[in-house]
């Protein structure tokens, strides 16, 4: 059985992990790879993040190869097409583990145990396991045979993102992280930097940080705001809409489409300006509708971070794995019944600035959702810089999955783990918006305002445009966009 | 009255022709013919003043009289006055005609050939002999005659050179006038002096009429603007930036050497077999049809198929798959194609287009230098796009991307520019405009161009190698 490492420590360690921070300077990495050249990376699995790192570290000048189980070799499924298509070397556990020199574990969490347990003995003297993601260590404690050096470097972005960032000359925001139990050699910081800099992530901006700190803002992030609000707000909006009469066709559509078009604005300008996009008394009523479902769902965001922190939500979600995932199946089937998973999206015409005017509901549930994630995640001491990856900079990359495929894309691009989290999210907040969303008409979601609506109380107005731009998120959200450097220009 | 040109072909002397023309002007038309230097502008408008040997086809309702402006009038006036000379050799000294005796004619409205020679100031040279003139003078009677000749058609080939600005103004303003009754025809090489009243354009090359544009469809009327500056101007193509040098190449080694080449899936054979070797300074032109893999061999060599990893590929000095990332191959290499357009979405400005160059990337990720931008803005002024340097590139039209994508392919100075199909989905006067700037490119022929196109019969002046792809049988 396994034992959450975090929970070993003692609360002086606890708060020191978490609140391990720090962007790192640029010329920080003016080593470049030189750290991996000629060294032999093999990376286990070739799905999403697998295929999309090796492809940007191969191009990068450094060696990689794959190693799958047998039966994915056996059966040629996709994951050895990915590898072989590419032109890579693919070969078994006990072919290519032998000569690595490092290891990168991108299989799905829920499979690390056994995979880690499998390869680590075949491992040779002092090499390096990489994982992108902490959950095996942080919340299995997983142990890892003392002559490895164990680190995490882990793109804030879907595997796709990670490619076509790196094919355009940038790369995406990475977090990059050294075990401290395992680093023998005292040269795992030098090995994550080469490895950020093969994937492009130097150019975005990257993150000093701990498997910890990673592990706990990553899930808080995935299963609040990210995944977990638009799915609900998903499901809410379009039932309203229903509700009150209106075209289904065109329901789905604003929504489907809406969470792309109104987090694009987050990219540019952070949460100010998504709301600077509505028009006066529009912007006056998502702050309001915003404030409202705050003071509503924060003890939900509450209680999703402290069964992170405190191990309730792992411990849960791996009796499910033991129980051959029941729930997860289940709750993934249920979503796929949703009136709003079934209803096509209309071919009627949506201008730009229409999904900002008949949405503002939906801009509501961004702002709510980024900030009371941010806030709850800073106040668990986490810092800024990883709270603002974990909310506000993911939710346009989540929410461009959602406009591929509704949900159900979405939940098939994100981590299992992520997806867990989500519908745990979603079962709570539905009947926890119940009665707010009893009082909510087409006025902010489907019609938008009346021209009769159009008053404004001019010191209301710069009493919310103050608030919007001093809250936490919106500072370090601006440095770290600005770190970016012309990121902003990209779309 | 309509004048109407069909099907005709001119000869003048020296065996200059006009082919193909058909030409309908209206009364109360106002045209401005254009184009580079011997497209047949002027050849054009003799035709309507009735100069040149028709070949074929038929000229109608050409009116009478006309009053021309243009150098050969001025030239004949000029001779003429010479040969009056000639022919009076044997008198003591011929003083020669006087200006007033050849502005005021019979057919002259002499109220109206004061008042021009009022506002030219040419009253002081009424007495003096015609060919005593300067240019200029002799050009401002001719001018005088002209519009003071009750025409029924005015051509005013090239009227406004030599003039001085306030002449220049003041003869704008009172052909403003003229335009009100009298349809005008004008041969200028330049837009910019474009009088108002000019309604449309006919733009000249190689002696064919190649477009007619309404003056108010501001589209075609803008891309006419640029392809006429492209033509005409004699820009040079920009230096490279010193700061940001690609590395030497050694002349003794081919820029590119692909050999049994093979690209697979697991479930099918794109490219078996292939050898290809490009040498510096070679021009090449690749073709096939759809799916016969031309794009897959360029990105073995560009570096962006996963397979050039596992195939014999020699670039710019790298045997690749050991150890080089594809940042040091694509500096060497200048690359265009309609896959790019696509991907090149960003809201960037013009100028950070093109600088994007230095650095293959799409978007601006790094500061760039102050020479960098000085050396983006020689491009924009090359193109005609200096006004619009800080314009955002998704809001261009498409024809006007291609090109400024081109110029970024360019403004490193590549060993190796490929130009995949850069000409699809663009219209005739884009095409020509592209293949304007590459015809620009080649001239300079420090690059070695690769120019990719569906039809092997389509070829570019200047490119002599070629290689031509079958569609693969998936046999093996
Ligand atoms: N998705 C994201 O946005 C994201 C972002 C950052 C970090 N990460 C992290 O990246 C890691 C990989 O996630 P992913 O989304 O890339 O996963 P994925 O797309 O589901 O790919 C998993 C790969 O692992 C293989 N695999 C599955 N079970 C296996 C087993 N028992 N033994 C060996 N191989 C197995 C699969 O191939 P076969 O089934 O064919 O064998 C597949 O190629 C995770 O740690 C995740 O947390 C993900």
């Amino acid at each position: 059985m396994s034992n959450n490492y975090f929970n070993t420590l003692p609360l002086r360690e606890q708060l020191e992990q978490l609140a391990k921070c720090r962007f790192m300077h640029m010329n920080e990495f003016t080593e470049g790879v030189d750290a991996l050249k000629g060294k032999k990376m093999v990376i286990i699995g070739c799905g999403a993040q697998g295929l999309n790192q090796g492809l940007n570290l191969r191009d990068s000048g450094l060696d990689v190869s794959y190693t799958l189980r047998q039966a994915a070799i056996d059966e040629k499924r996709q994951s050895y097409k990915n590898a072989a298509d590419n032109g890579f070397t693919v070969g078994t556990y006990e072919e290519l583990i032998p000569t690595a020199d490092i290891v990168l574990n991108l299989t799905p969490d829920k499979q690390h145990t056994p995979v880690v347990t499998a390869v680590m003995p075949l491992m040779k003297q002092g090499a390096c396991l990489s994982y992108s993601h902490g959950f095996n260590i942080v919340e299995e404690g997983m142990q890892i045979r003392e002559d490895l050096t164990v680190i995490m470097v882990a793109p804030k972005c879907p595997g796709s993102e990670v490619r076509a960032e790196y094919v355009r000359g940038f790369g995406v925001p990475t977090l990059i992280a050294v075990h401290e139990d395992n680093d023998p050699q005292g040269h795992g910081l030098a090995l994550a930097k080469a490895y950020a800099v093969g994937t492009g992530g130097h150019k975005a901006g990257v993150l000093m940080s701990s498997f910890i700190a990673e592990v706990k803002s990553d899930l808080m992030g995935e299963q609040t705001i990210l995944c977990g609000m638009l799915q609900t707000g998903s499901l809410l909006c379009f039932d309203k809409m229903i509700d009150k009469g209106m075209d289904a066709g065109y329901a789905s559509k604003l929504i489907q489409f809406g969470w792309e078009t109104i987090t694009e604005a987050l990219k540019y300008g952070g949460v100010t300006n998504m709301l600077d996009r509505l028009s006066n008394p529009a912007k006056i009523k998502a702050f309001d509708l915003s404030e409202e479902l705050k003071v509503i769902m924060r003890p939900l965001y509450n209680k999703h971070q402290d069964d992170i922190i405190n191990g309730t939500f792992s411990s849960t979600m791996m009796a499910d794995w033991a129980n051959d995932d029941v729930n997860l199946l289940g709750w993934r089937a249920e979503t796929g019944e949703t009136a709003f998973e079934k209803t096509p999206a209309g071919d009627m015409e949506i201008s730009e600035q229409e999904y900002f005017d008949h949405g503002i509901l939906m801009v509501a549930m961004v702002k709510a959702g980024v900030e009371l994630a941010f806030e709850t995640m800073t106040a668990a001491g986490i810092i800024a810089d990883s709270a603002y990856y974990e909310s506000l900079h993911e939710t346009p990359l989540i929410a461009n999955t959602i406009a591929r495929k509704k949900l159900y894309e979405m939940n098939a691009t994100i981590s299992d783990t992520a997806e867990y989290g989500c519908y745990l999210y979603n079962h709570a907040c539905l009947p926890l918006l119940g009665d707010f969303m009893k009082n909510i008409d087409t006025d902010v979601i489907g019609r938008g305002l009346s021209s009769d609506d159009n008053g404004v109380d001019n010191a209301r107005l710069i009493e919310i445009n103050a608030a919007l731009r001093s809250h936490p998120v919106e500072a370090i959200g601006a440095t770290l966009r600005g770190h970016m450097a012309d990121m902003k220009k990209i779309v | 009255m309509t004048i109407q040109l069909t099907d005709l072909h001119v000869e003048f002397d020296q065996g200059f022709q006009l082919k193909h023309i058909n030409w309908q002007v209206e009364k109360q038309q106002h045209w401005l013919i254009t184009g580079a230097n011997g497209a047949g502008k002027s050849a054009l408008a003799a035709v309507l003043a009735g100069y040149g040997d028709i070949q074929s086809g038929s000229t109608g309702g050409l009116p009478s009289p006309i009053g021309w402006v243009s150098f050969e009038a001025q030239a004949e006036l000029i001779d003429a006055e010479l040969k009056k000379d000639d022919a009076d050799i044997t008198d003591v000294i011929s003083l020669g005609t006087p200006v007033r005796e050849i502005i005021f004619t019979s057919e002259i409205d002499a109220a109206i050939a004061q008042d021009l020679i009022t506002k030219f100031e040419l009253d002081y040279l009424l007495n003096r002999a015609f060919r005593k003139l300067s240019t200029g003078e002799s050009r401002k009677v001719m001018i005088i005659r002209a519009l003071s000749c009750k025409a029924e058609l005015l051509i005013l080939d090239e009227p406004f050179d030599g003039l001085d600005s306030s002449t220049h103004a003041m003869l704008q303003t009172h052909l403003s006038g003229l335009a009100q009754h009298t349809p005008i025809v004008m041969v200028l090489n330049r837009f910019d002096e474009i009088p108002d009243f000019v309604s449309h354009v006919a733009y000249m090359e190689n002696g064919e009429l190649r477009h007619q544009v309404e003056r108010n469809d501001e589209a075609a009327y803008a891309e006419l603007y640029q392809l006429l500056h492209l033509k005409t101007t004699q820009l040079q193509i920009p230096p490279a930036d010193t700061d940001t040098d690609i590395p030497a190449l050694n002349p003794q080694q081919p820029l590119v050497k692909l050999t049994n080449i093979c690209v697979k899936y697991t479930d099918m054979v794109l490219i078996n077999n292939l050898d290809w070797t490009i040498e510096a300074n070679q021009h090449w032109q690749l073709s096939g049809p759809n799916g016969s893999g031309k794009t897959a061999i360029l990105s073995l060599i560009t570096g962006d198929h996963p397979q050039c990893y596992t195939n014999d590929i020699f670039v710019f000095g790298f045997q690749r798959g050991n150890g080089e990332s594809i940042w040091q191959i694509k500096q060497f290499i200048g690359y265009v194609s309609t896959a790019l357009q696509w991907e090149y979405r960003v809201g960037t400005s013009l100028r950070n287009v093109i600088i994007s160059g230095f650095y293959d990337s799409i978007g601006l990720y790094s500061k760039s230098t102050d020479r960098q931008k000085q050396i983006a803005d020689q491009w924009l002024t090359l193109l005609g796009m200096q006004d619009r340097a800080d314009y955002p590139f998704n809001k261009l039209s498409y024809g006007d991307q291609r090109l400024l994508l081109i110029a970024r392919a360019m403004v490193k100075h590549p060993p190796l520019l490929i130009l995949d199909e850069p000409c699809l989905g663009l219209d005739d006067i884009n095409r020509q405009l592209v293949l304007a700037l590459i015809e620009k490119i080649c001239e300079a022929n420090e690059t070695s161009v690769i120019y990719v196109n569906h039809h092997a019969q389509d070829r570019i002046a200047g490119i002599d190698n070629y290689l031509a792809l079958e569609k693969s049988a998936d046999n093996s």
